[in-house]
């Protein structure tokens, strides 16, 4: 039922200039990304040997691109190359030769084809507001294409904050009414959640690997992330994280500790609130993270992150109805010292009260204790 | 300021009631016990727990471990406090009558109105305060909020402490939590009622001190060895008891195991 001609992946990579080598090497990384014992290397690698090559759909909705740059724009040999060609990507906007009637027709006949087969990958969030006018493709809005697409397709991948739970499309006041495609599509079935702004390539690699090597998904969690990428905490895997035990905190940027690589905690850096794998398998083929590079995580893996983890240079959140600038520590502190000046007004006052009490009393409102119980003011 | 009551009299000491008085054994160990271990959590949890969200001490040597033994103290008098309150919420339901769980929360009508009355004291409307032999409605009313910040405290240190330990139990029972609130205004939650106790502590070490010199009861003597020394008639004509009749029948307010426990000169 495949009309595309069968092309083995061992020449496939080899005409890309990936050696054997390298192939094995992309494996192993595959199999510490999933947290898999290294004796699983050798089914990896035998699995993907043998794949057929299954197709792959990637459609983009209200989205900036940037998962799409994610898995294209890594280096040499990337993650993208070897995705690239274990997959038979079929249609992706962003890369694809054909245009216009003749794409669409390339996803009809996806669908049709390779009905209950394919791999759905989405990126960008789902605007629900107006019908879903927000965001038409071919004259069809976001929302239908996913519902036809998702309902038919063999996994669901949703890459990105965008479409995991709308990203930054859906951050306050969402004019757009957009939502992740978790919501967008109710009970759809067989979904993985990538969230992060973007997607790192090596997760969404090792879990298209997990998938040819078991035909199955990976554990997830809650939200439906798989729990090798999602269930560690930044801060457990940063490497400040000594600096931070020890109390040692950049405190300005460009400060001494800046540049001595102190810990991020104090400029705002939510990698104690944020999971993700982002220390471990790190970005552009491994060699750096943003808070390797001196800049604190800002939770781009964690539930509505641009409106929960904002400010992102604070500790904590403004609290609402105080204005923009005001902090819970002002509050607290102002509150505090409020109760502190009503406290001593209260003995100023006593003190009167005492002195004049005697005068203004007269005996028999002003008995001796004992005889006053039962309590009266 | 005049002088205690029981240091009238040539034989008065802080055992000995003066002739008229009786002493009385308010708060039992465990209301005392409690009280203490708070008061001594709430100080380091709020020193510890500032610096955790603002460090403010400046970390010297390479073997420094600021950050990572305020944590440590921390957790330590986190579960030390969480015990406290579980071991008060225990005895709220079988304490004497002054520190019973009705004593904090107003269920009748003239307890009510008795609150009232103590609002007015306290906004120099009145010239007397309203003598109680335990907790005034409106100090009893203060508590209760305190003790509900006090499980809002736990809740929320509890979602943050999963967060760090991954215990399957810890995280069954409230890791469901940040998926309504999120983690940050969990924080932010927690870090605002530390102020609510800083509020609270002023307060409470202000009226301790003005009741105890408007009443002359040995009320802050009492928090440490459980004894007031309050004027017979008051005792028998307790406010505890007639605002928990609402009939308003004058009833004999000591049984004869309490009366064994007081002594009476
Ligand atoms: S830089 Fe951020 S993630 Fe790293 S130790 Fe400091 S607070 Fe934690
Ligand atoms: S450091 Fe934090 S915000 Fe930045 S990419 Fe990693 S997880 Fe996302």
């Amino acid at each position: 039922m495949n009309a595309l001609p069968e092309i083995e992946l061992r020449s496939a990579l080899e005409a890309r200039g990936i050696s054997r080598r390298q192939f094995v090497k992309f494996c192993s990384t595959m199999v510490a990304t999933l947290a898999l014992p290294p004796r699983y290397l050798h089914a990896v690698v035998k699995a993907l040997d043998q794949t057929t090559r299954p197709v792959l759909v990637w459609l983009e909705f209200q989205d900036c691109a940037g998962n799409s740059e994610s898995m294209l724009r890594s280096g040499y040999p990337s993650v993208g190359d070897f995705v690239l060609e274990l997959l038979s990507w079929e249609y992706h906007e962003l890369i694809m030769a054909g245009a216009g009637k003749r794409a669409e027709e390339t996803l009809e006949r996806v669908m049709r084809d390779h009905k209950g087969e394919y791999i759905a990958v989405i990126e960008g969030s789902i605007p629900m507001a107006e019908d879903g006018v927000h965001c038409t493709i071919g004259g069809k809005t976001a929302l239908d294409i996913a519902t036809r697409v998702c309902s038919n397709a063999a996994i669901n991948i949703a890459v990105g904050a965008c479409a995991w739970d709308g990203g930054i499309v859906r951050a306050s006041p969402n004019p757009t009414g957009a939502v992740g495609l978790a919501e967008a599509v109710p009970g759809i079935k067989n979904l993985v959640n990538l969230g992060g702004c973007p997607h790192n390539p090596a997760n969404t690699a090792a879990v298209l690997v997990h998938y040819l090597t078991f035909h199955d998904l990976p554990a997830l969690d809650q939200y439906h992330r798989p729990l090798f990428a999602y269930g560690d905490i930044i801060h457990d895997q940063c490497e400040r994280r000594a600096h931070y035990d020890a109390g040692r905190y950049v405190e300005e940027w460009g400060d001494e500790g800046h540049r001595k690589g102190w810990c991020l905690y104090k400029m705002g850096c939510k990698g104690p609130e944020a999971t993700y794998n982002c220390p471990t398998v790190r970005w552009n083929e491994g060699t750096s993270w943003p808070v390797k590079a001196g800049h604190g995580c800002i939770a781009c893996a964690s539930p509505r992150f641009w409106d929960t983890k904002s400010p992102f240079y604070d500790r904590l959140p403004k609290v609402p109805g105080f204005g923009v600038d005001v902090l819970a520590e002002e509050i607290g502190w102002g509150g505090t010292a409020a109760v502190g000046i009503a406290m001593l007004a209260q003995v100023a006052g006593n003190i009167v009260r005492d002195k004049t009490r005697a005068k203004n009393v007269r005996a028999e409102e002003n008995p001796p204790p004992d005889l006053n119980a039962g309590g009266s003011a | 300021m005049k002088k205690t009551q029981r240091t009238a009299g040539t034989d008065a000491s802080w055992k000995n009631p003066v002739p008229g008085q009786v002493r009385v054994y308010v708060w039992e160990w465990p209301v005392r016990f409690s009280h203490w271990v708070m008061v001594i959590t709430i100080i380091s949890l709020s020193i510890t727990g500032y610096y955790m969200h603002a460090p403010y001490v400046v970390a010297r040597g390479r073997t420094a471990y600021v950050m990572g033994t305020m944590r440590f103290i921390h957790l330590v008098s986190g579960f030390a406090f969480m015990a406290a309150i579980l071991i008060r919420m225990y005895w709220f339901l079988f304490a004497n009558r002054w520190s019973r769980w009705n004593q904090y929360i107003p269920t009748t009508r003239k307890r009510l109105a008795n609150l009232v009355a103590v609002g007015k004291y306290y906004a120099f409307m009145a010239w007397s305060p309203v003598r109680y032999i335990g907790h005034n409605p409106m100090a009893g009313a203060a508590y209760a909020v305190v003790y509900a910040m006090a499980l809002v405290e736990i809740l929320t240190g509890l979602v943050l402490f999963s967060q760090i330990v991954g215990s399957r139990v810890l995280l069954f029972l409230v890791g469901w939590i940040p998926r309504f609130i999120d983690i940050q205004w969990i924080r932010e939650i927690h870090f605002f009622i530390m102020f609510g106790f800083w509020m609270f502590f002023i307060h409470h070490i202000y009226t301790a001190i003005l009741v105890s010199v408007e009443e002359e009861n040995g009320l802050m003597d009492s928090i440490f060895s459980g004894y007031k020394f309050v004027p017979k008639a008051e005792l028998l004509r307790d406010p505890a008891v007639e605002e928990m009749r609402p009939d308003g029948e004058a009833a004999p307010v000591t049984s004869d195991l309490e009366q064994e426990k007081h002594t009476v000169a």
